[in-house]
């Protein structure tokens, strides 16, 4: 297959489309919220996992649930669930990583009662063994209730081979980061993060090994390439607009893409135990307690490593734990030098103009 | 080497013709922006002036908020670079240029060799802009030209909000309704358009010397207000509201240059 017509088949992973197909099949889908929830727990038990991180639509009915300063993200997860979107998933897990997704999960019960509540809830301090005891009694209070949700039943043993899975599709991922960044667009790029969510991840993977060798034949592109920083960075407009610049994504330091398949569990021992090794190996992000707030150097050193001329920011509006980074990733790029741009970005967003002068001021200095 | 830059703005157009990169042979402004025939005719009314026509323009540089609705432009270029090379032409040495027009608010910090460093633009709010002020003009039936005049008047200027338009007309039909002098109530909008696009200074590294741009910089009452309010002074060139318009045609000559 041609690097297209692989391409193509990431940007065709509809959700809706794929959840009436995975439905038509007899599979049973359980709802994934951000920003980490244990998906090879659902994995393993047979069912399909979806990431719902919500979309570009008009908040109507969800307005009800939230305040009018409360990200979007959530509240467009609600809203979707309100319209039915959702429908004939058998459950949702959200985890309880910052405080719009605390309130969320309990708005959840009431707005959308067909869909099953389940939550994870993560300590704060997860690396210490209290803080794996604390993580592995999340996971156990998920499998009881993706059990009496589904009927699917847990097994040790499934979920060490799915470990393996979600392992070696994390690899690929972390590879194909580093990759897309010399040969595909911004908005292609975007589709095989998206399409991560969505599709299944052992045909996700043998896609994305394919299109990875068939990268090696392309041409590199050249001109300038930027990091991106921020929870999500799908926005078709901004993707759009980084295409017509020329701007490449070199690497992204983004919830939604690369956070996610940084760290592997180990795949000896217990596997619940390896799950809750991964999380407390995981780091580098706004929803994750880092005193040292390493994430600011991660952002300068994927700079460097990949030769990028500049840092985007892409904030999301309300997203408080990325607000709170800003100002540290601020100040670590302004010490190494490195130019930055920070682009507010809303789920609700329908006037892109100023955020367009801004990345055409910011590509017309980078060169 | 002719070119010629077009800064369609929200509520204004201007054009510039630069000849060799260096010298400026015509400009031109008129009262009515993207979506008008202001544009076209500022466009015209700069060639008119210099006896030229377009075949005789080798490069013409879009810029402003209409830029990309200019199909006649071989070159679009973000109001924020051409803001920054047009002060930096008037002003040599510019560290700092605050922007504010129509529409939004911009603050750009300038490096030591006159390239665009960092900037900010304000925030979805018209308060802060040219907006704001025509709004309060309205409010206050005081023409937007007469307001420094009237500010120099003022012997206590009125608090007025500065991160809401809305609310901050009632807060002026409030201190109105309270017995508060036009000219104070004037002073009080003037200083909120100030405090508001300075506290967005503030978060770059301001250096001097610090310029103002755009049509708002005719007013003396802002800038002053912003020069107290950031206790720096505020350069001013009649010219303020050119510098996008200037700074496209210079760019244009850079390009053409490396070409
Ligand atoms: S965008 Fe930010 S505030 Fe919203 S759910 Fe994600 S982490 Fe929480």
């Amino acid at each position: 297959m041609e690097v297209r017509e692989i391409l193509d088949v990431f940007r065709a992973a509809d959700p809706a489309a794929l959840k009436e197909k995975y439905l038509a099949e007899g599979r049973k889908i359980v709802l994934t919220a951000p920003v980490y929830t244990p998906e090879e727990i659902i994995h393993s038990m047979g069912l399909v996992p979806m990431g719902v991180w919500g979309a570009d639509v008009l908040l109507k009915r969800s307005k009800r649930y939230f305040p009018a300063f409360i990200c979007s993200v959530v509240q467009s997860i609600v809203e979707l669930g309100m319209r039915g979107t959702y429908d004939g998933a058998s459950a949702i897990v959200i985890p309880s990583l910052c405080d719009s997704l605390k309130v969320v999960g309990q708005n959840w019960k009431y707005a959308v009662p067909g869909i099953p509540f389940i939550p994870m809830t993560y300590p704060q301090n997860r690396a210490s063994e209290a803080g794996r005891a604390f993580t592995k009694a999340g996971y156990l209070r998920v499998i009881r209730d993706l059990e009496a949700a589904t009927g699917a039943k847990f097994s040790a043993q499934a979920l060490a081979d799915s470990i393996k899975i979600y392992n070696e599709h994390n690899a690929l991922m972390r590879r194909f980061g580093r990759e897309a960044g010399k040969y595909l667009s911004a908005a292609d790029r975007s589709a095989v993060f998206k399409s991560a969510f969505f599709m299944p991840k052992e045909e996700h993977a043998a896609l994305v090994k394919k299109l990875l060798a068939a990268l090696e034949g392309e041409k590199p592109l050249s001109g300038p390439s930027v990091v991106t920083t921020g929870i999500l960075a799908d926005s078709p407009a901004i993707l759009a607009k980084l295409d017509e610049l020329g701007l490449r994504i070199a690497a992204d330091d983004v919830a939604a893409e690369s956070r996610q398949y940084r760290t592997d569990a180990p795949e000896t021992g217990d596997p619940l135990d390896a799950l809750a090794a991964k999380f407390a190996g995981m780091g580098c992000c706004s929803v994750l307690l880092d005193p040292e707030k390493r994430r600011a150097d991660l952002i300068v050193d994927s700079v460097r490593e990949t030769g990028a001329s500049g840092v985007l920011a892409l904030q999301t509006e309300f997203c408080d734990p990325e607000e709170f980074d800003y100002v540290i990733i601020k100040k670590a790029c302004a010490a190494a030098g490195i130019p930055l741009l920070a682009v507010e970005v809303d789920r609700q967003m329908a006037n892109f103009g100023q955020a367009e002068t801004m990345l055409e001021a910011f590509s017309e200095r980078l060169g | 080497m002719l070119t010629l830059g077009i800064d369609i703005g929200s509520t204004t157009a201007k054009c510039a013709v630069l000849e060799d990169g260096r010298d400026f042979r015509a400009v031109s402004l008129r009262d009515s922006g993207v979506g008008t025939d202001g544009p076209q005719a500022a466009f015209e009314g700069v060639l008119a002036e210099l006896g030229v026509s377009r075949r005789d323009i080798d490069c013409v540089c879009a810029t402003g908020y209409g830029r990309a609705a200019w199909q006649d432009a071989d070159l679009r270029a973000s109001e924020l670079t051409c803001h920054c090379l047009g002060g930096v032409y008037v002003f040599p040495g510019l560290r700092t240029l605050i922007d504010i027009g129509g529409q939004d608010a911009k603050v750009i910090s300038i490096d030591a060799g006159g390239s665009m460093a960092e900037f900010v633009m304000n925030d979805k709010c018209a308060a802060g802009t040219g907006r704001f002020l025509d709004v309060m003009a309205a409010l206050l039936r005081c023409p937007v030209d007469s307001f420094a005049e009237a500010a120099a008047r003022s012997k206590s200027p009125a608090s007025i909000s500065n991160t809401c338009t809305v609310f901050a007309e009632s807060e002026v039909i409030s201190q109105l309704a309270a017995g508060a002098a036009v000219e104070d109530v004037i002073a009080g909008v003037c200083r909120s358009v100030a405090t508001r696009v300075g506290s967005l200074a503030r978060r770059l590294d301001m250096r001097e010397p610090v310029c103002m741009s755009g049509g708002v910089a005719r007013n003396a009452a802002v800038r002053e207000a912003l020069s107290e309010y950031l206790q720096v002074p505020v350069l001013f060139d009649e010219r303020a509201q050119l510098f996008g318009a200037m700074g496209a045609a210079i760019y244009a000559a850079k390009r053409k240059s490396k070409e």
